[in-house]
């Protein structure tokens, strides 16, 4: 049998070898950026995979007393506390409350971090930056604000930097 | 008795030695650089601090009666005392005399124990002689060789004669003759090892996550309790049906001997099989129940060792990171002289229970409201000499600072015997605030008139910013006071003085927490704040001018429903109201509310997590904590309900149902929105036009301006940060323009600053919202009034 352990070693490192190559595309890599979309309230997002720390399901969900509306609660994300946001308060979504499906999409900046309310997450994949377009007309000024471009199949994608920064989301009250 | 003396020494000794330890480092530290030191300030600035070190180290000594020790510490501080007035100058020689003195004693102190060979006793002595000699003769050290220094110096070794040596370091050991004992056998000081706090709150962060494993590890052991009564329901189930298997059991046995069913020992055959499985199965699951039983057994043992160590790892971690008091206090007399010096003004200082440890970041933060409160106290509090003596008070004030241990908890009080403060000027800034009545204000007692000295609002006041010094306000102490979880109150009594009373924790991550039950929701109250937990008769409840109260040991106390005050949805009422109410009395900086509550459900030891970024500061909820079971459970903020209870209570008596009439009154008014983020553009403009306002937004104070002039509007609400124009260019524009003299201009702004809010005022805004409330009814109140 030793030539068939040769021979079953050359096949699998011809299989590494194809696995290993990087597909080519048109375009130069450093054009591409890799998208993580998911669904709320039955429509579809991405947001660049850039900003996305971690996506985890949704456990158990803790609402906060005297917090806005777009903050749904914090959740305990390994022996941290993180805060949940709700996009759909912002985006004229119809809400359906906390289903038991719902996904937690970790944003994570150098000087933010929170988490967002998705209701599954699709998938992740690349896609060539010069595919996106800017904004459909018929989106709400709040989605064009936070928009990265629209994809091909019309797929809206989040800016994650520009969600992470924005100083309205910061919770900051006193009595 | 003598025994238990002689031990009690040895642990001075050893506590000196650490601390010796420390000041001879610094002094050592101290005196390489004085021969470094480039400019004369510099060169003062490490004088002080070798003056003192050298101070605090003869204290050390004398309380652990090393009287030679003490006597060379004199002789040093006298040389650094004559250094900071001038009379000696620093040179070589002197710095190598220091220095022998100083690795003298780190070579004595690691063995310190009162006894010195004849040896090192003549070292010492001699050491002394010169030091002083030093001192009187104050020409030493000026670089002129003088011979009258050192009267002894004939009977000390040659080599050691600070004249002959150059000027660089060289340890003493190499210089002198062995002494009477041999020196390698010496201790080297290795007792104690610096390590970067950072580091330190790391570990002990660290550590203090072990609670979490601690009660994971018990609720385990329940939850496999549990499974324990699954088994009984299985052993039961497996008597009740045991006859019905017997009997299948002996007729299978029984049928083989002649039947006329076609193969009957098939059928037989098969029953045999299930009837001998159930029986296996039966015993399996016996032994599966056995053992998991004895796994319990280990579970909760190793539960209860997790338990026991990590209680005593917490407990030595904490112990590693308590400090005792005198290391803040010891900061305090010389900012007393400076300061009283600085405005003419003469006082003392007294001190008391300085010996009491506490957590060092408390101890940290709480440097500068410290500091803020002495300095209050002399600014505002202590009268000049000549004023006192009209007073027939004594010339001198006096300001006390003492700590008091308490259960958990430690009081620091600040008091002063000065002037008191002047309440009608409180009573003149309240009322300028514009968030009360002229009425209220008017009806507010003495004492509910005091705590408004801590409001931020009450700041830019110039009456208050008087009382408060540099104009940055007691609002910032209360502000890091209660971050740290505690509470500050005061109490004046008109030239009789005022008196601070801060209460804090002893450690700031873990604490006692009263857990409470509203509806579905648990939440976590500091035990440090709860005075009782009571259960009442509900128709105990009594309501005394529109607000209820109860009686709690003969006193009527304001009853606060904890629902209400965290604006919780209300839950659907159960079917019959219980005839008790549960009632937690909280008490925070001398107010005193009774929360009514669900159900209180235990007390137990919990860690507090911050919300995390985006959640920088949320109202009546100062962090969270995760339970056992991974549950999150917020831990409320008690000085937040308290006011919030009041302003409650406030809001609801006079015009219950506000908010419906709010919509009715504003049908038609407009209000132009500037704020550059969309989101909270959004936001206003949901809850704006929710309220029946008609809603313009602009994207930044340029556009709102632009806007302002193409229609009418009753109000401008507006961002403080934007492009183009920022908030306060926009009010200050909108003041300009004559046209809109009386437009009120509400700022809103993320973050606090106290200088926006100023900067604010200034420009003439008319009001300014410092969070971003998007609480519907605290806007709408505010625009409510202002149109």
């Amino acid at each position: 049998m030793p030539s068939g352990n040769d021979e079953q070693q050359r096949i699998l490192r011809a299989r590494a070898a194809a696995l290993a190559r990087v597909p080519e595309e048109s375009g130069a890599e450093g054009d591409r950026i890799e998208i993580v979309e998911f669904s709320l309230a039955s429509e579809r997002y991405a947001i660049e995979s850039a900003y996305i720390g971690a996506v985890h399901p949704l456990k158990e969900l803790t609402p906060l007393p005297c917090t806005p509306s777009f903050v749904l609660g914090v959740i305990n994300l390994r022996g941290q506390i993180l805060s949940i946001i709700d996009l759909r308060e912002f985006f004229d979504l119809p809400e359906r409350g906390v289903s038991g499906l719902s996904k937690v999409i970790v944003l994570r900046s150098d000087s933010m971090e929170f988490g967002l309310l998705a209701d599954a997450v699709i998938e992740a994949r690349w896609i060539p930056r010069s595919t996106l377009r800017p904004a459909l007309p018929t989106l709400t000024d709040v989605r064009e604000e936070y928009l990265l471009g629209v994809t091909q199949e019309r797929l809206v994608v989040l800016d994650g930097g520009r969600i992470l920064s924005d100083r309205g989301f910061v919770v900051h009250e006193e009595v | 008795m003598v025994d238990k003396d002689a031990a009690f020494l040895q642990r001075l000794l050893a506590t000196f030695r650490v601390e010796a330890e420390e000041h001879l480092q610094n002094i050592s530290t101290g005196l390489d650089g004085l021969k470094r030191a480039a400019s004369a300030a510099e060169l003062a600035d490490i004088v002080e601090v070798v003056f003192r070190e050298a101070h605090s180290l003869k204290g050390a000594a004398r309380s652990v009666n090393l009287a030679d020790i003490e006597s060379l510490c004199q002789a040093m501080e006298g040389v650094f005392a004559a250094m900071k007035r001038h009379e000696l100058e620093f040179g070589a020689e002197l710095f190598e005399l220091l220095q022998q003195a100083s690795d003298y004693l780190g070579r004595f102190l690691p063995t310190a124990e009162g006894r010195l060979g004849a040896g090192d006793k003549a070292l010492l002595d001699e050491l002394v002689v010169q030091l002083e000699g030093v001192t009187r003769h104050e020409s030493f050290g000026l670089g002129v060789p003088n011979t009258k220094t050192a009267p002894g110096s004939d009977s000390r070794p040659a080599a050691a004669d600070p004249r002959e040596v150059p000027a660089h370091r060289t340890p003493l050991g190499d210089e002198l003759p062995p002494a009477s004992e041999p020196q390698a056998s010496l201790p080297v000081m290795a007792e104690t090892v610096r390590v970067s706090t950072a580091r330190l709150h790391s570990l002990l962060l660290q550590s203090e996550e072990l609670l979490f494993a601690k009660s994971a590890a018990a609720e385990r052991v329940a939850h496999l309790q549990e499974v324990v009564s699954s088994f009984q329901a299985w052993e039961k189930e497996w008597a009740r049906i045991l006859p019905a298997v017997r009997q299948i059991r002996t007729a299978s046995h029984e049928t083989p001997s002649g039947e006329r069913e076609v193969s009957p020992s098939k059928v037989s055959g098969a029953m045999l099989d299930v009837s001998g499985f159930l029986a296996w199965n039966r015993e399996f699951i016996k032994t599966l129940g056995n053992r998991h039983v004895t796994e319990i057994k280990a579970a909760a043992h190793d539960s209860r060792t997790v338990d026991g160590m990590v209680n005593s790892l917490l407990a030595d971690m904490k112990k590693v990171l308590m400090f005792p008091f005198s290391t803040l206090l010891e900061i305090l007399p010389k900012i007393v002289r400076e300061l009283s010096r600085d405005n003419g003004k003469e006082a003392d200082l007294a001190v008391s229970g300085e010996g009491i440890e506490i957590d060092r970041r408390i101890l940290e933060e709480l440097k500068d409201p410290l500091v803020h409160l002495i300095r209050n106290c002399i600014d505002h509090g202590i009268e000049k000499p000549e004023q006192r003596i009209v007073k027939a008070k004594p010339r001198r004030g006096l300001i006390s600072v003492d700590v008091i241990p308490g259960d958990n908890r430690v009081e620091v009080v600040i008091t002063d015997d000065g002037a008191g403060i002047a309440l009608e000027r409180v009573r003149a800034a309240v009322l300028k605030l514009g968030t009360h009545s002229r009425e209220k204000v008017a009806e507010l007692s003495d004492r509910e008139l005091l705590p408004f000295v801590f409001q931020s609002g009450v700041t830019t006041s110039p009456i208050i910013t008087e009382i408060s010094g540099r104009g940055l306000g007691l609002a910032i102490v209360r502000e890091k006071v209660e971050k740290l979880g505690g509470t500050i109150s005061l109490e004046s009594r008109s030239d009789a003085g005022v008196r601070f009373r801060m209460v804090l924790p002893l450690t700031l991550a873990t604490f006692h927490g009263v857990l409470v039950r509203v509806g579905e929701d648990v939440f976590v109250i500091p035990t440090m704040h709860v005075e009782r937990t009571v259960r009442l008769k509900r128709t105990g409840i009594k309501t005394v001018e529109n607000r209820e109260t109860v009686q709690l040991k003969g006193e009527a106390v304001s009853l606060a429903r904890l629902a209400d005050v965290l604006r919780l949805s209300p839950s659907q009422p159960v079917a019959a109201p219980s005839e008790l109410i549960q009632v937690v009395l909280l008490n925070a900086a001398g107010t005193r509310i009774a929360f009514l509550v669900d159900e209180v459900l235990n007390e137990q030891e919990v860690l507090l997590k911050k919300l995390g970024r985006q959640l920088s500061r949320v109202r009546n909820v100062a962090g969270a904590t995760i339970t056992g079971n991974g549950r999150v459970i917020p831990v409320l903020s008690v000085p937040d309900l308290l006011k919030s209870a009041v302003k409650f209570s406030a809001a609801s008596s006079p015009a219950a149902g506000a908010s419906e009439k709010v919509q009715a009154i504003v049908e038609r008014r407009s209000v132009l929105v500037a704020e550059d983020s969309i989101t909270t553009r959004t936001l206003l403009q949901n809850i704006l036009g929710t309220a029946g306002y008609d809603v313009v937004t602009a994207v930044d104070g340029l556009d709102a301006f632009s806007k302002l002039k193409s229609r009418e509007f009753d109000i401008v609400v507006s961002d403080v940060e934007m492009p183009r124009m920022n908030g306060f260019e926009l009010t200050t524009r909108i003041r300009a323009d004559k046209h809109f003299a009386d437009l009120p201009v509400v700022l809103v702004t993320a973050l606090e600053s106290r200088e926006d809010r100023e900067r604010g005022i200034d420009a003439g805004a008319s009001a300014y919202i410092v969070k971003k409330d998007f609480d519907q009814s605290n806007l709408l109140d505010m625009i409510k009034r202002l149109v």
